[in-house]
């Protein structure tokens, strides 16, 4: 019983973490209708921002991230200018391998600029544990799955709460009929792309202290984050956090009782079984998988 | 048949070019003495392949696999395999990889036949990171990360040759195989079947054109030609481990390639090849992997949003150009 | 010939198809109107084969069609038109009909004989080697009746053919319509068009909210109270 306690905490605070990164993606999908392959890769220059603001000036990560997250934010503005924005309405390959390309691009400029060596952050929290009724709880994560919460708290606020946060609703139930209310929809991508973007870097620099870093960290993450937002239903951003810690949980799980290799085939097995039974997921509106494209 | 912009070059003048190339290729070792040019060449040819193969479900049918490099795996790992347990020499092997790469591939196809755009995209990259994590964790099969050496045995019979010149014609084999499937197709009637599918799937299917037999057909077509690449990759380089035959990064460059060149058209893959291939090679050799992959990147990027019909579509302006110039001239002669 | 059994179709929190009964003969024209939203075009995407009906049930030539998808049933002799046009945009005019042709068994030779006899009948040929997607949308839906055709169809369904068609052009269209009836062509027709669906049907089905308003032969209808009441009191111009 305490085992399984100590699992599904585990779970719940890396399910926490994913979360943030899937609401951005199934965002971005629900609102411009593009797959950001390179979504986990601002995560990654997060990461980074953390650990050299770290290593040179000793800037705790929990400090850094208001100063990451509005340099991430300006780079999602140039890319949505320069990249995205150009391939919508464009046939799916456009669509597709525009971000695919931008993310090999990202990654390997990491690579090239910071070599493949794995780094690490270290803070007050890290290596340090805390016990709530016999399960033992990591600090660090405690703390950044807290902060990511908050972080997804305010998104969905923004979201439901203020008028440009309806804006973006109306442009991704009917970006004509929003176009026609005269809703600026180019502005309303800039804003939801550079928003989501945002939000993975903010996630980046929050696990900076617990993953660790290097320039393809953001590629092992990525299929989790496809897995989940699939799962919660491309586009619905509930479903992705649902799926997120759902996720993290048969990770967890998954990870003990049979391995962690085993583990991640099972669940891409499960990822296969949805998009080919329930392609709209458990949140989805169905006939999305119809003019998902 | 016609695709995207108008071909100015007539089917029968696209005949004598080819067959005009082809027998340069033949020349190729006659005139190449330097092995690294020859070397580069072999994976040339081979890229070639892959990304022609790609382009039979990716190009003709618009389903934008990011899983072939399954298909290249299970290639290369069965006449692999076959050789090393069974002693069954390559040459049969290539044929059982292509057998149980054309079934997957069918599989694949019945269950994504339904999905559009990104939906389908994911779908192949699952399939594809599925089918890497049994490479590597089935030790008792694969070896795993360890890999697979292919010890020198027997020599030609068994696809292992000791001059580059032999791997060369095995390779030029392989590609005048999969474009003449690739030709065949586009000239057939399944050939417009997917296009038409591709193009519009409800009025396809208003006409009756039948999607899942369609779709499935190209699929075990694309996987089975993938395979064969597999099978010569494996028996030219004489090693292959997970990294090198079932990665994602592998499955994007099968793409890229084909992309590149110009999807949707017979030569556009090989012509992809014939331009990313020595290109990476060039970057890598000048400043690192990382910073060719910036390159690749950078370059798949600007293809797609600038110029999504593929080099092949300049080249084709270019042919359209010059014809028009030398109508003119002889007109100005009359 | 061709008989729609009480069909029903609902999608989410919407019933666009409301118990809808009827039948078309061989050899008729049958006319299918009724205000934007009334369910036409989904009924023809039941008939066709595009969407499963939530009940009921479509008998075609005495057979029940409910298994078959849309490429059995146009196999069995059900062609039709899109009202949004779907051509396959990057192939040529030929080539676009060229694979109607083609799952009709024809080999690729004699398909193109077809496909070129095909777009002779409609005075397509002039275009035969033009990319479909740089056609002007009337020559477009053309194009599709074209395309249709080439399938050697025994019921065709015609999805709003006269929308942006100038009077020529749809006189054009009407005589062209009439001229495959006589040859034994059957028609259901989606029409905006009152006067010209008035001109060439034999019968007139009126669709409002999804069910089956009045359905008689075309000079009853013009005068139903019911349907004038529909097209807000605007009485219909007939012929």
């Amino acid at each position: 019983m305490q085992l399984v306690l100590q699992i599904v905490a585990n779970g719940l605070l890396i399910g926490g973490l994913y979360a943030l990164l899937a609401v951005g993606l199934t965002l971005i999908f629900g609102v411009l209708r593009v797959v950001n392959f390179a979504h986990a890769e601002f995560m990654m220059l997060g990461m980074y921002g953390a650990y050299w603001l770290w290593s040179i000036y000793g800037l705790d990560p929990y400090v850094s991230v208001f100063l990451i997250t509005p340099v991430v934010f300006l780079l999602g503005v140039a890319v949505d200018r320069l990249v995205v924005q150009r391939s919508i309405g464009k046939p799916d390959v456009t669509v597709v391998f525009a971000t695919l390309g931008l993310s090999i691009l990202l990654q390997n400029a990491a690579l090239t600029l910071w070599r493949a060596d794995i780094r690490s952050v270290s803070t007050f929290a890290t290596g340090s544990v805390f016990v709530v009724g016999g399960v033992r709880l990591s600090v660090a994560m405690t703390v950044s799955f807290a902060a990511a919460l908050l972080f997804a708290l305010g998104l969905w606020f923004f979201l439901t709460r203020t008028m440009y946060g309806k804006a973006i609703q109306a442009v991704a139930q009917n970006r004509r009929a929003a176009a026609l209310m005269g809703i600026d929809v180019k502005r309303v991508y800039l804003f939801t792309y550079s928003v989501a973007v945002a939000a993975a870097g903010a996630m980046g620099v929050l696990v900076a202290p617990i993953f660790t870093i290097f320039p393809r960290v953001g590629q092992t993450h990525i299929v989790t984050i496809f897995v989940i937002v699939v799962l919660g239903g491309l586009g619905s951003v509930p479903g992705a956090v649902v799926a997120a810690l759902l996720v993290g949980i048969i990770r967890a799980g998954a990870g003990f009782l049979i391995g962690t290799a085993w583990g991640e085939l099972a669940y891409f097995a499960v990822f296969l079984l949805v998009l080919i039974v329930r392609p709209q997921g458990f949140f989805g509106r169905r006939g999305a998988e119809v003019y998902g494209g | 048949m016609r695709i995207s912009d108008a071909s100015p070059i007539s089917p029968a003048g696209a005949r004598i070019a080819a067959a005009a190339a082809l027998v340069l290729l033949l020349c190729v070792p006659l005139v190449v003495r330097d092995i690294y040019r020859l070397d580069l060449g072999i994976t040339v040819l081979i890229w070639a392949s892959l990304a022609t193969a790609w382009n039979i479900s990716g190009g003709f049918a618009g389903g934008l696999s990011l899983g072939h490099a399954a298909f290249f795996g299970v290639g290369a790992y069965t006449s692999t395999l076959l050789f090393l347990r069974l002693g069954i020499t390559p040459w049969i092997g290539i044929f059982a990889g292509a057998v149980l790469a054309a079934m997957l591939g069918a599989l694949l196809g019945v269950i994504t036949f339904r999905l559009k755009g990104p939906f389908f995209v994911l779908a192949t990259l699952a399939f594809g990171i599925v089918v890497h994590i049994i490479n590597v964790n089935w030790r008792g099969l694969t070896r795993g990360a360890a890999g697979l050496l292919l010890p020198f045995r027997g020599g030609p019979q068994n696809m292992l040759f000791l001059n580059l010149w032999a791997y060369w014609y095995t390779g030029l084999g392989l590609l005048v195989l999969t474009v003449g499937v690739s030709m065949g197709i586009e000239r057939s009637r399944l050939g417009y079947y997917l296009v038409a599918l591709r193009e519009d799937e409800d009025a396809a299917r208003s006409l009756g054109v039948r999607v899942v037999r369609s779709k499935v057909i190209a699929a075990a077509v694309s996987a089975a030609l993938a395979a064969c690449a597999g099978s010569v990759y494996a028996a030219f380089i004489q090693y292959i481990d997970p990294d090198s035959t079932t990665q994602f990064e592998l499955s994007v460059q099968i793409a890229l390639v084909a992309i590149v060149g110009g999807m949707g058209t017979t030569f556009g893959p090989v012509l992809g090849a014939a331009i990313v291939i020595p290109l990476g090679e060039m970057l890598r050799a000048r400043l690192g992997g990382g910073a060719a992959l910036v390159v690749y990147g950078f370059l798949l990027m600007v293809i797609v949003l600038t110029a999504p019909n593929g080099a092949i579509a300049g080249v084709r302006l270019l042919v359209r150009r010059l014809r028009r110039l030398i109508d003119s001239r002889r007109k100005a002669d009359a | 010939m061709l008989e729609v059994r009480n069909v029903t179709v609902d999608f989410v929190g919407l019933r666009a198809v409301d118990h809808v009964s009827f039948a078309a003969e061989k050899g008729q024209i049958v006319g299918l109107i009724g205000p934007n939203g009334a369910g036409k075009t989904t009924l023809f995407n039941v008939v066709s084969g595009l969407i499963r009906p939530t009940s009921g049930s479509v008998v075609f030539e005495g057979q029940d069609l409910s298994r078959l998808g849309p490429a059995d049933r146009n196999r069995k002799g059900i062609g039709r038109t899109f009202q949004v046009v779907k051509p396959f945009g990057g192939l040529t005019v030929l080539d676009n009909v060229v694979v109607g042709a083609l799952t009709r068994g024809q080999g690729l030779v004699e398909a193109r004989q077809t496909a070129r006899a095909t777009l002779q009948r409609l005075r397509l040929d002039r275009f035969a080697d033009t990319i479909a997607h740089s056609l002007p949308l009337a020559l477009r839906k053309r194009l599709e009746v074209a395309r249709a055709l080439a399938t050697g169809p025994k019921l065709m369904l015609l999805d709003e053919m006269m929308g942006g068609l100038n009077p020529t052009e749809v006189n054009e269209t009407l005589s062209l319509i009439q001229e495959l009836n006589a040859e034994g062509l059957t028609f259901l027709v989606i029409e905006h068009n009152m006067s010209a669906i008035m001109r060439i049907a034999e019968k007139v089905l009126v669709l409002n909210q999804g069910a089956v308003l009045v359905e008689g032969p075309p000079a009853v209808v013009t005068r139903d109270e019911q349907v004038i009441s529909v097209y807000l009191g605007e009485p219909i111009e007939s012929a």
